[in-house]
């Protein structure tokens, strides 16, 4: 007998190990293309036209950034309302429905970007940011949607579950984990409101032919209103892991419990209204509310930073417990060899170097020098491809024992797996970065140009492709030993010498933490109030300019073959039109 | 709430960082003046760009040393290509899209905005040395994305000018006919151009030195004698600075098909030798039309 998770919670254990399994396998298609993509942008190997290019990098973005990390966070979400709560979800049947809608939502918007591949006039190429007058089929949209609402569905199912534990424990404090789990659905449900709008009032009406046209600045901006969000989205589970499971694997214990409720009610009220910092180089937008936007992103620094002191501070509680000693001589005594830990520790060290180049894209002057280049490209690469994908990756050797109630097939492929995804997105990272200093631009599927080139000051474009391409093929091996390890582990046979289900204890508990930090309904005004103050004034101003559906736009559904279609057209137009014009130039000169 | 002495330190050691970097920001748009992309320009209708700036996408000269651009970007071309302007000059973008959301980037400067069909981005640069800069867009805007490029000259002075030239002649003329070229000069320039217009053709060259006022459009016409040429192909070009615009003639014995050419009209209206050529019908500052009263070399 056992303390895992399975034992405690079986039913729920499946359908968070479904959640994690779903999270896989977009990571693995997203990571194979993203190798694809690494080796055709630095041309080291084109097999495809560059046209696809698009295609692969809207599967890329769209299954890494939304499908990879959101199953892998309903999962770790539902394992930490269940576990500190210490109670069953109320029905599971309803926690399969939405773990069923994330599904189909999932595959809907799948078909029409993989349909992008084949001659069919399906096709949604139009990237992870859908910028409209560029126009998807509708099915993705609808699929979109359909995921959108089963991560409300799965919000709800934690609410419920928090509401009914309340009913039995009318005078405790809300577990650590499940505040953190409640504070980021919150706000996950204030920044989707943005992206349902852009979606269901003028996206999916448009592509569907009901209304005309829409004003691209306006479904843009209510694009970013969850677009920046998003990646606290992603990011809130990896801090949570970070702040309950870090400490207790390097021995200790959380330093401090009411300041890790601060930093979530921080990133409630803050996250959403600055999601304009992405849109600094718009123009149609006051100059006063990109204002406003910086200010906020610049104080969503704070929780960040203070995450920084707890979570080192925290590790270094744990090697003193383990005998670590003198100023810097207690990083010695950390777990290193175990890969949960050094997974994690490698990530936060990576969303270090990440908040720096973050600091530089807030700058809301200097932003005009990186604004859509490679370095925006090298930085979320830290963020969500490290800080958040590596703690995912480093704590799934601690939690598939967990689901499934067997062993890891093998601890020390699972080291080398972090320690070679660490070192391949330093290369890669670091070498994007230059290059968007170079004003190299991203998502560009040849970023070699006639007029031009782009000239390094120090190293060479060659060196930096070496670089990126080295980097893509380490993580790519990476990738490759992580499923490795997930396929050995669900093969192995079950277990009975297996860790508890167990998080961090804190130094300083929830009993030091003001009573207000729990009350979730003061902070949830507040952040409405905060977006309310951000985002009213920007919005009346769009749709004043603009109008509500925009001006009249010709529609261009992203395709290989509509598109090639499109330039074939153009090209014929251009030609005859030229033709016309020699023609009346000659009648011209005659008359 | 218990918190520790050293998080208390770190707590406001983030905020001094942070109440620094927005004061450094609010530093250089207040005190330094540093305008960002904003709401400055009114929106356009993007199907229809008929507006004075972006019917005719190019750089015009507003003060001394002051210029507008104005460029449209499309799948997958930027317009005017290449955009010129002179060192030492303040040139303010005005850019607009045709179709999808782009960008206007100049590699390796601050020179970057969105560029949003509906929306016209405006930005002051200035330019000091003479340089090349290459103009990539950087937002995904379809297939050919990849492809979309540009660039900015910033030439010297002296190499720099906005002069538009088009010259036009028949294509065929009848032996003894004379073959007038017509040239037309635009100064875009607030100041005088003062500059050569030369026709070459067949082995001679025909010159003649004018000066055009800002703003002003000169037209002149050069009557060649065809008998001299004789009968056949020639090419002929005219040159204005760096400016050319050349075309083929052919003197035949006789034309063929008098319905046939409009280019006949024009043959017969100089038919009986019009010397002097003059259909000065805009060139306020011509002092000399007549082309065989030119150098001829």
């Amino acid at each position: 007998m056992t303390n895992t998770y399975i034992e405690s919670f079986p039913a729920e254990a499946k359908v968070v190990r479904a959640a994690f399994y779903s999270s896989f396998l977009a990571l693995a298609i997203g990571g194979l293309f993203g190798i694809v993509q690494t080796l055709h942008r630095t041309g080291y190997y084109r097999f495809m036209d560059s046209a696809d290019y698009y295609t692969v990098l809207t599967a890329h973005g769209v299954l890494l950034a939304i499908t990879f990390t959101i199953f892998f966070l309903v999962g770790v979400f539902t394992w930490a309302v269940t576990t500190s709560l210490d109670r069953p979800v109320e029905d599971i049947r309803f926690t399969w429905v939405w773990y069923g809608l994330m599904v189909v939502g999932t595959v809907l918007t799948a078909i029409p970007i993989f349909a992008g591949f084949t001659d069919s006039e399906m096709s949604a190429s139009v990237l992870f940011t859908f910028y409209a007058p560029l126009q998807g089929h509708p099915l993705f949209y609808f699929g979109l949607v359909l995921f959108v609402v089963g991560t409300w569905l799965a919000g709800a199912d934690w609410f419920r579950s928090w509401w009914a534990w309340k009913q039995e424990h009318p005078d405790e404090r809300i577990p650590l984990p499940t505040f953190m789990v409640l504070t980021t659905t919150l706000m996950w449900y204030i920044a989707t409101l943005g992206v349902a709008a852009a979606i269901l009032l003028f996206l999916l009406p448009w592509s569907l032919g009901l209304v005309e046209s829409v004003n691209p600045l306006l479904t843009r901006t209510l694009f970013w209103f969850f677009g920046h969000p998003v990646v606290y989205f992603w990011l809130m589970p990896a801090y949570m892991m970070w702040y309950i499971m870090l400490p207790k694997i390097s021995g200790g214990k959380l330093f401090s419990d009411p300041l890790a409720r601060v930093v979530f009610v921080l990133f409630l009220i803050l996250s959403v209204p600055t999601g304009i910092h992405h849109q600094y180089l718009d123009p149609g937008i006051a100059e006063g509310f990109k204002f406003i936007a910086m200010t906020n992103t610049m104080f969503l620094l704070l929780p960040s930073l203070l995450t920084a002191f707890t979570v080192v501070a925290s590790m270094e509680h744990g090697a003193r417990q383990r005998g670590g000693t003198g100023y810097l001589g207690w990083l010695k005594a950390l777990p290193w060899r175990d890969p949960v830990f050094a997974g994690m520790a490698l990530a936060g060290l990576m969303f270090a170097a990440a908040g720096f180049s973050g600091m530089i894209n807030a700058g809301m002057n200097i932003n005009y020098l990186v604004h859509n280049t490679f370095w925006v490209v090298g930085h979320f690469h830290l963020t969500v491809g490290t800080a958040v994908a590596l703690t995912f990756m480093a704590v799934t050797y601690w939690f598939l024992p967990q689901v499934t109630g067997k062993e890891l097939w093998s601890r020390s492929v699972a080291l080398g797996q972090v320690v070679l995804w660490f070192v391949g997105m330093t290369f890669m990272s670091n070498a994007m970065h230059r290059g968007g200093l170079l004003g190299i631009p991203r998502r560009t599927a040849e970023p070699q140009y006639e007029g031009f080139e782009f000239e390094a000051a120090v190293g060479s474009v060659g060196e930096l492709d070496a670089q990126i391409a080295l980097g893509g093929a380490l993580l790519t091996l990476s990738l490759v030993l992580f499923f490795a390890n997930v396929i050995g582990t669900a093969l192995n046979s079950r277990s009975d010498d297996l860790p508890a289900n167990e998080y961090a204890d804190t130094l300083s508990g929830p009993s030091d933490a003001p009573l207000v930090l729990d009350n979730l309904k003061l902070w949830t005004a507040i952040a409405i109030v905060l977006v309310i103050f951000a985002y009213s004034f920007p919005l009346l101003s769009i749709i004043e300019r603009g109008g509500l559906f925009g001006p009249e736009l010709t529609e261009l559904p992203v395709s290989i073959g509509p598109g090639l279609e499109y330039l074939s057209t153009t090209t014929v137009s251009t030609v005859t039109t030229a033709g016309e014009t020699a023609i009346a130039i000659i009648a011209g000169v005659g008359s | 709430m218990n918190i520790h002495t050293y998080e208390k330190l770190w707590l406001v050691a983030a905020m001094v960082l942070i109440v620094g970097f927005i004061a450094t920001i609010t530093y250089g748009s207040v005190a330094l003046g540093i305008t960002m992309v904003g709401d400055q320009q009114e929106t356009v209708e993007p199907t229809e760009l008929n507006d004075e700036r972006f019917s005719d996408p190019r750089v015009a000269q507003v003060g001394e040393n002051e210029y507008e651009a104005y460029v449209t970007a499309q799948m997958f071309s930027f317009q005017p290509d290449p955009i010129e302007v002179p060192e030492d000059s303040e040139v303010t973008f005005y850019v607009t899209s045709r179709d999808v959301i782009h960008s206007f980037s100049l590699v390796g400067t601050n020179v970057n905005t969105m560029v949003i069909p509906g929306e016209v981005a405006e930005m002051t640069v200035e330019f000091d040395e003479p340089e090349e800069y290459g103009v990539v867009c950087n937002e995904y805007c379809g297939p050919n994305h990849h492809n979309m490029e540009g660039m900015v000259h910033v030439v010297p002075e002296e190499e720099f000018d906005l002069t538009e030239l088009d010259a036009e002649a028949p294509d065929e003329v009848e032996t003894g006919d004379d073959i007038d070229v017509t040239a037309t000069v635009e100064n875009r320039l607030l100041d005088p151009l003062e500059t050569t217009v030369a026709l070459e053709i067949g082995n001679e060259t025909f010159s003649e030195d004018v000066t055009i006022d800002g703003g002003e459009t000169y037209e002149t016409t050069f009557a060649i004698d065809s008998t001299q040429l004789g009968e056949g192909d020639h090419d002929w070009a005219v040159t204005v600075g760096d400016h050319t615009d050349s075309s083929t003639v052919t003197v035949v014995d006789e034309l063929e098909d008098d319905a046939d050419g409009e280019t006949n009209e024009n043959t017969d209206e100089d038919a009986d030798g019009d010397e002097n050529g003059t259909e000065d019908e805009t060139g306020t500052d011509a002092t000399e039309n007549d082309a065989s009263g030119g150098d001829d070399e």
